[in-house]
């Protein structure tokens, strides 16, 4: 009589136990990480701030001991300058003085109360177009509240709010659809997300639009949304495929706007 | 031990520094050359919990990279062995 059954089925599953442990470990961790992620951003913020310190003393000395590099930082710095006054200038749309009257006749003026905040982290770190600030719930920050850049161009909402912290879901996350207007015609469109900076609108055939055209938010204080970059168009197609990019270069946010 | 000690001191600086171009690679990296290295669930709740999760819908009951971290070490469970020689 042969006695190696119970071997025989060990061998079969020889992994049932440790599939089992990562299961367990996977369950443990859905439930613990849902309950302290406050703590854990919270825990982290720090080291992103000392973090973002530590880049700029680098970048402070190497530009101290080498005069050629330190001309490069500044050649850097007035492109940066000059990238900012350039959006700030395309964010200025043609009747943006009628607009500020008609604000004004409207009883409907710019908020005073806007909270600035510095991005903590921003993409390529996160995986996903979504940015942390230091402003949370203790500043009076609201789950959908809109965040902007300094320049005027409209970043995106806030997604999720802990008490010092605030998670910033950008207009060009992937899968994120926002309504605009194309500004050229007054046309409504959705912007469909597409990470890293990017948007995808469809328009129909006859529509025109042209690169360099801009793309304003719907509200009544229209912020720029988007610069179209390309057309795609097929001859056999009744819409054509427009590609935007956001005038903001996301990798290099240091501070935003929040709407009170 | 040691080395795998260091191995999640890696990951965890690669996490909180690094772009997601080049800790996600880490991560599963560390996944191939460490054996059952269950510690990649925790980073991956750890990546999804302090950047957020983009795929909305499936991030709102289970986290992506958590998950992608488990499938990861489930399927390497038999391959393992007859891929290489572990640490």
């Amino acid at each position: 009589m042969k006695g190696n059954f119970l071997q025989k089925n060990r061998l079969r599953q020889p992994h049932t136990r440790r599939i089992l442990i990562l299961l367990g470990i996977f369950l443990a961790g859905s439930i613990l990480f849902n309950i302290f992620d406050s703590i854990v951003v919270s825990v982290v913020s720090p080291i992103w701030r000392a973090e973002n310190s530590v880049s700029r003393s680098l970048r402070n000395i190497a530009d101290f001991i080498g005069s050629q590099e330190k001309l490069i930082k500044e050649n850097a710095d007035l492109r940066e300058k000059v990238s900012s006054l350039e959006i700030e200038v395309m964010s200025l749309s043609r009747e943006q003085a009628l607009e500020d009257t008609l604000r004004e006749l409207a009883g409907r003026k710019p908020d005073p109360e806007t909270k600035i905040a510095t991005v903590l982290t921003h993409p390529p770190q996160t995986p996903y177009d979504i940015i942390i600030i230091d402003a949370g719930s203790s500043d009076g920050v609201l789950v959908g509240k809109e965040v902007y850049l300094p320049e005027g161009p409209s970043l995106g909402a806030i997604s999720e709010v802990f008490s010092n912290r605030s998670r910033v879901k950008l207009f060009t996350s992937s899968g994120e659809e926002t309504n605009a207007v194309l500004e050229r015609n007054n046309v409504p469109v959705v912007l469909h997300g597409l990470g890293a900076g990017n948007f995808r609108l469809t328009l129909p055939r006859d529509t025109a639009v042209e690169p360099g055209d801009k793309i304003l938010s719907p509200e009544l204080s229209s912020r720029l949304m988007a610069v179209v970059g390309e057309v795609i168009i097929q001859p056999t197609d009744s819409f054509k495929e427009v590609l935007a990019k956001s005038p903001a270069n996301i990798f290099i946010l240091r501070y935003v706007f929040v709407t009170p | 031990m040691t080395l795998r000690a260091l191995g999640i001191a890696i990951v965890l600086l690669a996490i909180l520094v690094m772009p997601y171009w080049v800790y996600v690679p880490v991560l599963l990296i560390s996944i191939f050359v460490f054996p059952f290295f269950w510690e990649a669930i925790l980073f991956g709740f750890l990546i999804d919990v302090i950047y957020g999760s983009g795929i909305d819908g499936f991030s709102s009951f289970i986290s992506p990279f958590a998950f992608s971290a488990l499938i990861s070490l489930i399927i390497l469970l038999p391959v393992r062995k007859r891929l290489r020689a572990h640490v």
